[in-house]
């Protein structure tokens, strides 16, 4: 008997049971959305993280890496556990867990404990989304339940950096974490509804059916290419071009609404599973080669390569999930699989790319500064406005030493009678012109390995023999 | 015919990814993606025009430092604006850096000379009692003197070799933030230049 047979068998009238079920399907699917969602929600706000707790980008990107290497560790062998446990009872003591370490996340003191915090967030998260497959296959049933939490994954990993951005911009990075708890309190009690009853039987009592590679080594390759597009392009937006998170939030959100566009063209295209994935990570590496390749700092430049990423997600991630999950039992097993190949590739991309444009940062700055003191001495301003100009200059980037310098306090110290007015504006628009031109000549070589990463992965779906499928 | 079709159905997608990738990236190049990169410096060996707004003094001074920093760069073989970034730096600057600055600006002021654009002694005398922070006795005396027999006695080109020659470089470049110390370290050794070259006509 399967697990959604013997989760009807209840006393609770027919209707009640269905809205009931539904409000806590839904409650659920929110929770493994908000989970997946923190894989990147933070991406946006790693900037003030860097500022307020006093730390380097190497060290922030640990805020991100530590909970993609945990979630990814802990899936999979928290999967085991759902073998023989209540599903309801683990899923409940999941979400508590990540509520509670949510809010350790919100009131940390230093980078340490909020690495800490994020580490028993990705433990407690681990258990709340597989179980919660679990638990929305029970109540749906294995194909709808299987669709509707990878819809609430993708959901929450396209969001999750807009949201973040603007919660950042609008209150602070803590924020973040606050609103995280009361949305997984709630789908506690929703998790402990769903208890077993006496007589239902457990996954362990089902078949296991073989993993597939091929669906999870591409979702890892893609996991790690659109962390470049969602890590890297937030940091050049944010440290590099120096927008708002709000701005860079509402910028980033051309990747969802992009990723909305592809259920329609599909249905109208009638694509098969293939095409639909080798064309996802086409474009996908077509994106991340035009964010590599920007004409110039104006963000509208950035909304044709977004959407070509945005297209491939929506092509490529519930796809692939569907494929590497749907119709394999246990759910739990092969769910915990998914997750743990898809955050392993986020930890994988995180992994390559952060030493590659950390160093390719450092590399930018001394281009930089010559382009600087190029346009400062050539500058039409009097000569003691020069040097004085170029010693606020010298301080700024003293004291932004590793991070590309905020340029505004060196001109507002500078006094210069009203006719050259103009001249100074200029050349601030000019110095900071060639700021974002380092800034951005800086992430190419990153964006480049996230193309490549995205071409493996497309490689990886091709089949080499026809014959050998089945 | 129904094979075709699904074959078609099959390409469709993967030909619209191609052609989309295709286009934001043919757009993307053709408008200078690829190229938006910092200003690369110009070769320090190469001659460029000075543009000041400043006027007199002030102006020559400029001129004579921009040509000279080009000059001292090209002789170590890297930019102007490293070669500026490397002497601005607080702390030691090397023997290497000192001599070639001091070269450099003496070169200018050949380059300025050929070019026509030194103004005559009197000028610059005049304009440096005024601006400097000599006592209104020592100004009154300096003024008395008529301009011909200032331009009699001194060259311009002269002058700014002696001053040149005599400023101490790596002390200078300490006061860059200090301007009321630089001036008084270079009426010092322009004061110094002028009464050596006064000196040098009496024997």
């Amino acid at each position: 008997m399967r697990p959604a047979d013997l989760a009807t068998e209840t006393d609770i009238p027919a209707r009640s049971r269905g809205s009931m079920s539904r409000v806590g399907a839904a409650l659920l699917a929110v929770t493994v959305g908000c989970v997946l969602a923190d894989s990147a929600v933070v991406t946006l706000a790693l900037p003030e993280i860097l500022v307020r707790l006093h730390t380097t980008v190497g060290q922030v990107a640990w805020v991100l890496i530590a909970f993609n290497l945990v979630l990814a560790l802990v899936a999979r062998p928290a999967a085991g556990f759902y073998r023989r446990r209540d599903p309801a009872v683990l899923s409940a003591l999941g979400i508590a867990v990540f509520a509670g370490a949510s809010a350790a996340c919100a009131v940390a003191g230093s980078l340490d404990v909020l690495i800490a915090a994020r580490s028993v967030q990705a433990v407690g998260g681990a258990f709340a989304i597989v179980g919660s497959l679990q638990l929305l296959v029970n109540q749906l049933s294995e194909h709808r339940g299987t669709a509707w939490w990878i819809a609430a994954g993708v959901f929450g990993t396209a969001i999750g950096p807009t949201a973040g951005g603007l919660l950042t911009d609008w209150f602070s990075w803590r924020s973040i974490f606050i609103v995280q708890v009361p949305i997984a309190v709630l789908a506690v009690p929703s998790a402990l509804a769903m208890r077993r009853k006496k007589g239902q039987a457990l996954a362990d009592d089902e078949p296991r059916d073989r993993v597939r590679i091929r669906p999870n080594i591409a979702l890892a390759l893609l996991s790690a290419a659109l962390t470049a597009a969602l890590f890297l392009f937030v940091l050049l937006l944010v440290d590099g071009w120096r927008r708002s998170p709000a701005v860079a939030a509402v910028t980033v959100a051309v990747v969802p609404l992009a990723a909305l566009f592809t259920r329609p063209l599909v249905r109208t295209l009638r694509a098969g599973p293939l095409a639909q994935t080798t064309s996802g990570c086409l474009l996908i590496a077509g994106g991340l080669t035009g964010l590599a390749l920007l004409p110039s700092a104006a963000l509208a430049w950035t909304i044709g390569p977004q959407a070509l990423v945005g297209l491939g997600l929506g092509l490529t991630l519930d796809p692939l999930s569907l494929q590497a999950m749907d119709g394999r039992r246990p759910p739990t097993l092969h769910g915990g699989w998914t997750i743990a190949a898809r955050h392993a590739g986020v930890v994988l991309g995180l992994a390559i790319l952060t030493p590659v444009f950390t160093a390719d940062l450092r590399a930018a700055q001394s281009p930089a500064e010559d382009a600087i003191t190029a346009l400062v001495l050539d500058a039409p301003l009097a000569p003691q406005d020069k040097t004085t100009l170029a010693g606020g200059l010298a301080d700024q980037l003293k004291a932004d030493r590793g991070r590309v310098p905020d340029l505004d306090p060196a001109f507002a110290r500078l006094n210069v009678p009203p006719v050259e007015e103009a001249t100074k504006a200029q050349l601030e628009r000019d110095l900071n012109n060639q700021l974002q031109r380092a800034a951005t000549h800086a992430f190419r070589n990153a964006f480049l390995i996230g193309a490549a990463l995205a071409l493996t992965a497309m490689l990886s779906l091709i089949p080499l023999r026809r014959r050998g499928e089945r | 015919m129904t094979r075709l079709s699904g074959r078609l159905r099959a390409a469709a997608l993967p030909a619209l990814a191609v052609a989309l990738v295709g286009g934001v990236l043919g757009l993307q190049l053709a408008n200078g993606g690829g190229h938006y990169v910092p200003l690369r410096p110009t070769d320090s060996c190469v001659s460029r025009p000075v543009n000041s707004v400043a006027t007199g003094i002030d102006a020559l001074t400029e001129e004579l430092v921009l040509v000279g920093l080009d000059d001292a760069a090209c002789q170590l073989g890297m930019s102007r604006e490293a070669f500026t970034l490397q002497i601005a730096q607080p702390g030691a600057r090397t023997d290497a850096q000192i001599n070639a600055l001091r070269t450099g600006l003496i070169t200018a002021v050949g380059t300025l000379k050929a070019d026509g654009k030194l103004p005559k002694a009197s000028q610059l005398v005049r304009e440096a009692v005024d601006q400097s922070d000599l006592s209104s006795f020592r100004k009154a005396a300096i003024r008395a003197i008529p301009d011909v027999l200032i331009d009699k006695t001194l060259t311009t080109d002269d002058v700014l070799r002696r001053t040149i020659n005599d400023l101490d470089l790596r002390m200078l470049l300490g006061n860059l933030s200090d301007r009321h110390a630089m001036t008084v370290q270079v009426d010092a050794a322009v004061t110094k230049a002028v009464m050596e070259r006064l000196a040098d006509d009496l024997h």
